[in-house]
């Protein structure tokens, strides 16, 4: 199976491959691949190179990179594209771009190409997000990007697109120096509630809610809206909720469909990391604290009695 | 058999990104005259890499590429617990993209420290957030690379090391084992950093302990370096962003009934919530 970030991808390049006169590929690194190299063609790509090399069965960061970096130095292609996701655009791209000397811009928000120099417009929000940069590599060839999963919308999938595929060998592979990967293991969490980073919506406990029982409020609250609880540091500091559950810059960074924050001040740094969140909802005593100048909706009141009436209301919702 | 010897680089990052002055010309930050702090997830690699040399003996070293302002967070780094601390600083690094600061980087490592066992990174800096320097660095000294690391072992007399990561994405937790020397990042959520003993870091700055290290000594290709020789990458233009707008509705006081319906009916015509 296909990542969606990568089909996204095929999507955004088969529209600048269109500006410029030319093709999109694919590649395609793994052991027995199987079907799945059919399947790029199926989203805009006009071409797949595969390698299927049983060394290739085990992610090696840096044995799929120098991969990348062969085929790359077969092909020459203009412009490469990496999702931004935790293994291929943060792992591998910066590897693959600096090995062939060239630039490398990262979690682009859009993308589009120069017909005449046929450079490419990376655009990245940058110096905590209040200016975007239109970023060019007009010198060297590839130019790099990548693109956090989501930014782009995934192309319908059309089984009747026709398009070329090669099966392509590896030349030589590095010194893996040492066993590499050997152990692979997945995060199965029982009956507990969903990590923050996950969750379509977010309760979050701020130091206002005043104790652990609070927080166990905001939980219940939390379940009722199929989501999960977060709490600011100043919460996870007290000891009212587990480290893993902290929002904010030094903690994680969401962007729920749902953000609840109850008894959040608002402080820059918890901001930070929530306030890509698509709607925005703070429960605070304060009518000054700043949590309301990054909030839709907001309610002035004793949290206690408000977060009691929203579980009695969603209770009754539900039927 | 000998300890670990670490290196941890380490960046200058600017506390407050929202209030800072870009060149004109190049659209560069000004770091220069700006107060400087150490990222904060170069904490959580510093405890990693103090974790390491608690159980394995040895020693941490921090770097930076930074203006001379740079001197006092190092100082910070080596109140924090690490032996010895380099400001690599020269006026010909300025103005670098990642591509030549890896550069700078990778090979001040190599010439100062040539039998490193680890480099440690922060999984990013908070100013720029771009996490290629570590894969960078790794591309320049053709060595094995992970990131997010949360937990390593080493077996000294065989130079291996164990190192358990986990990909916050993907809920997995992977583990790879490599011959020494390797580079790591740290995963941000791990390894909480200890204090920084304020004792030890005004000792560091009486004693003039952190080392300044200039090209003169270092004699990097100029075309690998700074803004015109080494970096590809132009900043053709900026544009501010437009903040998400926010709707800032409120419901001012009682009775808690009417507020929890008033903020319900408004979720379910959002869409966020379904009856």
């Amino acid at each position: 199976m296909i990542k969606d970030g990568s089909l996204q991808l095929i999507g955004k390049a088969r529209e600048l491959a269109s500006k410029i006169s030319t093709d999109v590929t694919a590649i395609m690194l793994g052991h027995n691949l199987g079907d799945v190299v059919k399947e790029p063609i199926y989203y805009g790509a006009d071409r797949v190179i595969y390698v299927d090399h049983p060394a290739l069965a085990k992610y090696v960061p840096h044995i799929y990179s120098n991969v990348i970096v062969q085929l790359a130095n077969k092909y020459k292609p203009e412009i490469i594209l990496f999702a931004a996701t935790k293994r291929g655009g943060r792992e591998l791209a910066p590897y693959v771009a600096n090995t062939l000397r060239t630039g490398i811009t990262a979690d682009c928000t859009e993308l589009d190409v120069d017909p005449k120099t046929r450079d490419l417009d990376q655009v990245r929000p940058t110096y905590g997000g209040n200016i975007l940069a239109h970023i060019r590599t007009p010198n060297r060839r590839p130019q790099l990007a990548s693109v956090r999963p989501n930014v782009f919308p995934t192309p319908p999938r059309d089984t009747s697109r026709k398009g070329e595929i090669i099966a392509e060998a590896i030349e030589s592979l590095p010194n893996i120096n040492g066993q590499g990967l050997i152990e692979v293991k997945s995060v199965v969490k029982g009956e507990e509630l969903p990590p923050v980073e996950k969750a379509d919506v977010v309760v979050v406990a701020g130091r206002g809610v005043g104790s652990a029982d609070g927080v166990k409020l905001l939980t219940e609250l939390a379940k009722l809206l199929g989501g999960t609880i977060g709490g600011t540091k100043k919460v996870v500091d007290a000891g009212w909720l587990a480290a893993d559950r902290q929002v904010g810059q030094t903690g994680k960074t969401i962007r729920p469909t749902l953000y609840i924050g109850v008894g959040v001040s608002g402080a820059i740094q918890h901001v930070f990391g929530m306030k890509e969140s698509k709607i925005i909802v703070a429960i605070n005593s304060d009518p000054n604290a700043p949590i309301f100048q990054y909030a839709d909706y907001g309610i002035v009141g004793d949290y206690r009695d408000i977060v009691k009436e929203l579980i009695e209301l969603l209770k009754n919702y539900k039927k | 058999m000998g300890g670990l010897t670490i290196i941890v680089p380490v960046k200058a990052a600017v506390p407050n990104v929202t209030a800072v002055r870009l060149d004109p010309v190049t659209h560069n930050l000004v770091r220069e005259g700006v107060p400087l702090m150490i990222n904060p997830y170069d904490r959580n690699a510093l405890e990693f890499a103090l974790r390491l040399k608690d159980k394995y003996g040895g020693k941490v070293i921090t770097l930076s590429m930074a203006p001379p302002s740079g001197k006092d967070f190092l100082e910070s780094t080596i109140g924090m617990g690490a032996d010895e601390a380099y400001l690599i600083t020269d006026r010909a690094f300025a103005g670098a993209d990642t591509l030549a600061t890896s550069y700078t980087v990778a090979r001040s490592i190599q010439r100062l420290f040539p039998n490193f066992d680890l480099i440690v990174f922060g999984e990013e800096t908070t100013d720029s957030s771009t996490a290629h320097m570590p894969a960078q660095v790794a591309s320049w000294l053709s060595l094995p690379y992970v990131y997010y690391a949360v937990d390593a072992e080493v077996k000294l007399e065989d130079r291996l090391i164990v190192v358990t990561r986990y990909l916050e994405d993907e809920g997995v937790y992977e583990t790879f084992e490599y011959r020494m020397p390797i580079i790591v990042s740290v995963y941000r959520n791990s390894n909480p950093p200890r204090d920084i003993s304020l004792v030890r870091k005004v000792e560091a700055k009486l004693n003039n302990l952190v080392k300044t290290v200039d090209n003169n000594t270092l004699k990097l290709e100029r075309e690998c370096i700074g803004l015109r020789g080494g970096s590809p990458t132009i900043v053709a233009k900026i544009e501010d962003a437009k903040p998400i707008e926010r709707k800032k509705q409120i419901f001012k006081g009682d009775p808690p009934r009417e507020a929890a319906k008033w903020l319900l009916d408004n979720l379910t015509k959002e869409g966020v919530i379904k009856p």
